[in-house]
């Protein structure tokens, strides 16, 4: 026998202290496996938007915090293609709108030209795109049409206006698949905005140097901020929201699991003073001691990750088919997610485990001895 | 200061283990359990140590065998003072401890218990559990091997016990009332196990308790009193 049979037994042989430990503890590493994951998954989506259409810029009003916040003047197009390095640019304007009866609310709404870059990054799953003319045709992204029930030639009421749904597409971007693309003058139209526009985004031309245009276009063009595509989406303000609540999540998770866990561990050892006594009479050194009993914190951090993580790819499943959320919520358990469940677990155990583990090991054998 | 009488001026062996003025005093109440007590163990010796309860005779032993520190005095093993020595060493290597309630660990078998002592003894883990069986083998337990301390009875209990105290081939064997939970029938096995022990393997044997059996089988008993020895 040696020390992993040894940990093993002394788990084994205690079931309940050793299952009610591990839920405890994987209920604190799957709250924050999923929290991180969902602020992973609205950064992935959101950053799919411009990172499959090759975007470089994002155009919006200067010293705004919210792309829905931002106007500016549609004809600025022209003045910005004018600027050396510019590849393409397509505006666009991007808004919210609810479907009350199938319980929907702040879908995204996209205001693009037909035929522009932005349109092109679509795959169209069934029906065509949008045309020039086409007037009161909306194009529905694949989960929302599956959460509305419309498929092509089905008419949709926006904004107590209707329209024709022309085509059902797919985007690498959750967020797009659970919006809606309508022609940027319809969109101007029903918002009252004519002639606006949230933003534009650009591509830059070969060779050229993202952030150094970007400066060139504010310098060119007053009153707009260009960011390049990363630090835009690293910037935007409901991820950081996600990424602080995600942060937030984790600081309490590993609070509470530490005072959960350091009182958990606390007790285990005090049940087994008498026996670490008897470890001691046989001549078990203090660092052995500490050695198994921090063997045994591991190895309950281990378990907790492991059940923690099914739970957490149960929540996302569970979040992501919740009709509440879908369309719009699509956690991201990558391994980085993962990893840091698994360190934070382990870690805690080991928190939870070094005082009770030390204080044990300074035990005087009679002492523990007398703890029958 | 009263010196255990068969050491008064006895020839023989030098003392395998020997205690000087040993006091212990606990600072909780301020209790004297020992008063000066000096004793000395020779190899292959039975001494059995007995007095009324809360004379002294469960600290002796712990003091003897490197489980407690004397408040003043000194323990030598050898004659070297245990000071000097590597308590937890001494403890694995040196002494085997059985005690009244045996002390098994209840989450391991009978086997698993034995090794538990081989792991600080520093036997290499492919030699710990054939050892083991063989020493479980030797008390007479070869068919409870695998089962846990619940699910055996008190006399096997504490033979395991025992073969976990033989488990580094140790010198010396202490064992606190080691016979106190068991039946008659019990108790005339285990006393007949540890006379075998020290008579194949050379052990001496310090035993505390309160039977006369037990005393009578040893070859040296030390009588204790209100922590000194009385005779």
């Amino acid at each position: 026998m040696g020390y992993l049979r040894f940990i093993a037994r002394n788990l084994g042989g205690r079931p309940v202290r050793t299952a009610l430990t591990t839920v405890g503890l994987a209920v604190a590493v799957s709250a924050v496996m999923l929290l991180s994951g969902i602020s992973m998954g609205f950064e992935r989506a959101f950053e799919a938007i411009y990172r499959s259409r090759g975007i470089d810029l994002i155009v919006v009003r200067a010293g705004i915090s919210d792309q829905l916040s931002s106007t500016l003047d549609e004809g600025m197009a022209g003045e910005i293609r004018q600027i050396p390095g510019v590849a393409e640019l397509a505006p666009s304007l991007m808004d919210s709108v609810s479907f009350e009866g199938a319980n929907l609310v702040s879908v995204l709404a996209n205001g693009w030209e037909p035929g522009g870059l932005l349109i092109d990054g679509l795959t169209i799953l069934d029906g065509r795109g949008l045309r020039e003319g086409d007037g009161a045709a909306v194009l529905l992204g694949r989960v929302l049409a599956l959460n509305l029930g419309k498929g092509v030639g089905d008419r949709v009421e926006i904004a107590g206006e209707p329209f024709r749904v022309a085509g059902v597409y797919e985007s690498e971007s959750l967020f797009e698949n659970g919006g809606l693309v309508m022609p940027l003058g319809e969109l101007q139209r029903m918002m009252g905005r004519q002639g606006q526009v949230t933003g534009f985004v650009v591509v830059a031309g070969p060779g050229t140097d993202p952030g150094a245009l970007g400066r060139e276009i504010e310098r060119r063009v007053g009153g707009v901020a260009a960011t390049p595509a990363r630090d835009y989406v690293a910037g935007n303000i409901q991820l950081r929201l996600a990424r602080a609540m995600a942060a937030a999540t984790t600081g309490i998770a590993l609070l509470l699991g530490s005072v959960g866990l350091l009182n958990t561990m606390a007790m285990a050892v005090t049940e087994r003073t008498s026996e670490i006594g008897l470890l001691r009479a046989l001549g078990w050194k203090r660092t052995r001691i500490v050695l198994l009993l921090m063997g045994e914190a591991a190895a309950l951090g281990l378990l907790g990750v492991l059940v923690g993580t099914v739970l957490a790819f149960g929540g996302a499943r569970a979040v992501v088919l919740a009709p509440t959320s879908r369309g719009f919520i699509d956690p991201n358990l990558s391994p980085v997610v993962l990893g840091v469940g698994l360190a934070l677990g382990v870690g805690l155990t080991l928190l939870g485990g070094l005082y009770p583990a030390i204080r044990a090991s300074r035990l005087e054998p009679t002492e523990a001895l007398r703890h029958d | 200061m009263i010196e255990s009488r068969s050491m008064e001026g006895a020839p023989g062996p030098p003392p395998l283990l020997r205690g000087e003025g040993l006091t212990r005093t606990y600072e909780d109440g301020g209790v004297r359990a020992l008063r000066g007590v000096s004793i000395a163990v020779a190899p292959g010796e039975f001494v059995a140590i007995t007095g009324p309860s809360g004379c002294g005779k469960s600290t002796l032993l712990h003091l003897l065998g490197g489980l407690d520190r004397p408040s003043s005095g000194t323990v030598s093993y050898r004659g070297r003072p245990l000071g000097e020595l590597d308590l937890d060493d001494f403890r694995a290597r040196e002494v085997g401890f059985v005690f009244q309630s045996f002390h098994l660990i209840p989450t391991l078998d009978a086997m698993e218990n034995v090794q538990v002592a081989m792991m600080a003894g520093g036997v290499p883990r492919a030699e710990r559990p054939v050892r083991a069986r063989r020493l479980l083998e030797e008390v007479g337990l070869s068919h409870r091997l695998g089962h846990e301390p619940r699910r055996l009875s008190i006399g096997e209990r504490q033979r395991v016990a025992i073969a976990r105290a033989l488990a580094n081939g140790p010198t010396l064997l202490l064992a606190d009332e080691p016979t106190g939970n068991l039946d008659s029938v019990s108790q005339r096995e285990i006393l007949d196990l540890l006379a075998g022990l020290r008579r194949e393997r050379g052990i001496a044997l310090v035993v505390v308790t309160h039977s006369a059996e037990v005393a009578g089988e040893a070859t040296r008993e030390v009588r204790l009193r209100d922590g000194e020895i009385v005779s």
